[in-house]
């Protein structure tokens, strides 16, 4: 039986994307990233001398700061920005820039469900319009579990409250590659197929989690293949103007 | 951190000399004419309340919350409104993330100076966030708080419930919700003076800001009354000078005051129609609710 969504969406599918970069005249690199109604924007401040006291001095910092929408910093905020910092710290190569800080700023400009994995797509996006070197990106994605057992992705505000779990799922982009076998592997998987950040709330059981770490992954294809085509697009209006 | 404040954007001393000489013979260094005034322009949310303008590079973001509380004894049939400011580190580096800084507070007291004015029945909490650019936050920053007072809904609600004592609040699907009632826009303009009050400009950038020996805030509207000035210390100028700029202010409120009320027209529109069409076409699902057609 299907589950019937309130927008018509299928249960796998997304809300129209949009992404807009260079957006903002002072910060070194910015992004806008909007899911259906959810809109995030992100600015990056490049690399500044010197790292906070308990950082690593040898390895490049990075710092995030997440604006809500409305109201003061809690807690919540807090563990988004440890969340994204330490995603962050994971796709990026930090031994380019030893002993500095690069601070990545999140405002919230409207939240309509799955706010996190917009959040780190904008991010993400910010961080190549600033030019910081990257492994590879991170495209986030939120599953959740209605109570009749079935799965939905990108769900919208009203549907996250009415699920029993969900999880909030990044894993690197997928690549695309000349050689057959272009996928860098490790340790007999090929590296895509990994997951760089998980978290979940509500319960659901292991098979439950498992499938929609699957369904997850199967979306990021078609987050990947949006990043690539956005970045070559403006890439090409760049090369126009110059 | 010392960190921040050693990537704290100075001005360099060539800049400075460029612009006082550029002033001297009336020329600015964006082009504009002395007294000419940035693009405005203004977006709105998809919630009411939320507004985003745009003055040239500088992006200010207004949102208008409501809450229903107590009020004071003294003043039982008025509301209060209060405006939080925050300046987010995505227009300057140097902003500290959590402690509004001196010129973020005295921004705030500007704009909340001029909106007393109008009155609004129920409470209201207004927050003002500047981010982006640091050019010239007054006027943006006024001019967003504006719209969004101005397309801002507050829910509808009714005493009702046993005792006739209850107020129930009305979801917004239940029933429209109501828009504040303002009594008129005062607008704020900026003015920067050089070379001790004998060059005037109007609307400053933050490179001209960097530079100037004075500055002065005037809130005027369209009806030609003079709301709040702003005259934090430094330069003294003449008076001759501040009557000039009171007139440059007057005249332009007339034209931005129009600007900001097509704007909310026209989102208004756009809103109205939308409603026409709230729900999706399925074949095998039902729709919820009534749909009003306005």
């Amino acid at each position: 039986m299907e589950i019937d969504r309130e927008d018509g969406r299928t249960p796998n599918q997304l809300r129209p994307l949009a992404c807009s970069r260079n957006i903002l005249h002072r910060p070194h690199g910015s992004a806008s990233w909007s899911q259906g109604d959810t809109k995030v924007l992100a600015a990056v401040y490049g690399p500044k001398a010197g790292t906070k006291k308990n950082e690593n001095a040898e390895k490049a910092c990075f710092e995030v700061i997440w604006k809500p929408k409305t109201g003061q910093i809690g807690k919540v905020e807090k563990e988004y920005e440890m969340i994204m910092k330490r995603t962050i710290q994971s796709i990026c190569v930090l031994t380019v820039n030893p002993n500095t800080t690069t601070s990545v700023i999140i405002q919230v400009v409207h939240d309509d469900g799955s706010l996190l994995p917009c959040a780190i797509n904008a991010a993400c996006a910010a961080l190549v319009d600033a030019g910081i070197p990257m492994k590879h990106l991170a495209v986030a994605i939120c599953c959740c579990l209605a109570d009749n057992g079935y799965l939905v992705l990108d769900p919208n505000k009203l549907e996250e409250k009415k699920m029993t779990a969900f999880a909030y799922l990044v894993f690197p982009n997928t690549t695309l590659s000349v050689l057959p076998e272009g996928s860098s592997v490790a340790e007999g998987e090929p590296v895509e197929h990994g997951i760089i950040t998980s978290v979940t709330h509500g319960v659901m059981s292991v098979d439950d989690y498992f499938l929609c770490v699957e369904n997850g992954r199967a979306a990021t294809a078609s987050l990947s293949a949006f990043f690539r085509k956005n970045f070559q697009q403006s890439q090409k209006d760049s090369s126009k103007a110059g | 951190m010392d960190g921040r404040l050693s990537n704290k954007w100075r001005v360099t001393v060539n800049e400075s000399k460029f612009v006082e000489s550029a002033l001297q013979s009336e020329l600015r260094v964006d082009g504009r004419g002395l007294y000419d005034y940035r693009k405005l322009t203004i977006k709105f949310g998809k919630e009411y309340g939320s507004s985003e303008v745009q003055l040239g590079q500088t992006h200010v973001m207004a949102f208008v919350t409501a809450q229903l509380v107590q009020p004071y004894k003294d003043r039982p049939n008025e509301g209060s409104f209060s405006i939080f400011t925050e300046f987010s580190p995505m227009a300057d580096p140097s902003f500290e993330p959590v402690h509004p800084g001196e010129s973020a507070v005295e921004l705030g007291r500007i704009i909340d100076r001029a909106l007393r004015e109008s009155r609004v029945v129920d409470t209201e909490s207004l927050c003002v966030f500047a981010g982006k650019l640091v050019w010239n936050l007054v006027d943006a920053a006024n001019i967003a708080a504006l719209a969004a007072l101005l397309t801002f809904r507050r829910p509808d609600c009714t005493v009702g419930g046993e005792n006739s004592q209850e107020v129930i609040i009305h979801p917004p699907e239940e029933r429209e919700p109501l828009p504040l009632i303002i009594h008129h826009l005062p607008i704020a303009f900026t003015f920067g003076f050089f070379n001790k009050g004998s060059i005037l400009v109007m609307d400053p950038t933050v490179v001209e800001e960097a530079v100037m020996s004075g500055r002065m805030t005037v809130t005027v509207n369209a009806n030609g009354d003079i709301c709040a000035i702003q005259k934090p210390g430094e330069e003294g100028v003449n008076q001759s000078v501040i009557l000039h700029c009171l007139r440059l202010a007057s005249s332009r409120a007339a034209a931005t005051t129009k600007i900001i009320r097509e704007a909310v027209e026209a989102y208004n529109r756009e809103r109205s129609s939308q409603k026409v069409i709230r729900h999706h076409t399925l074949a095998k699902s039902e729709v919820l609710g009534p749909i009003e057609v306005v």
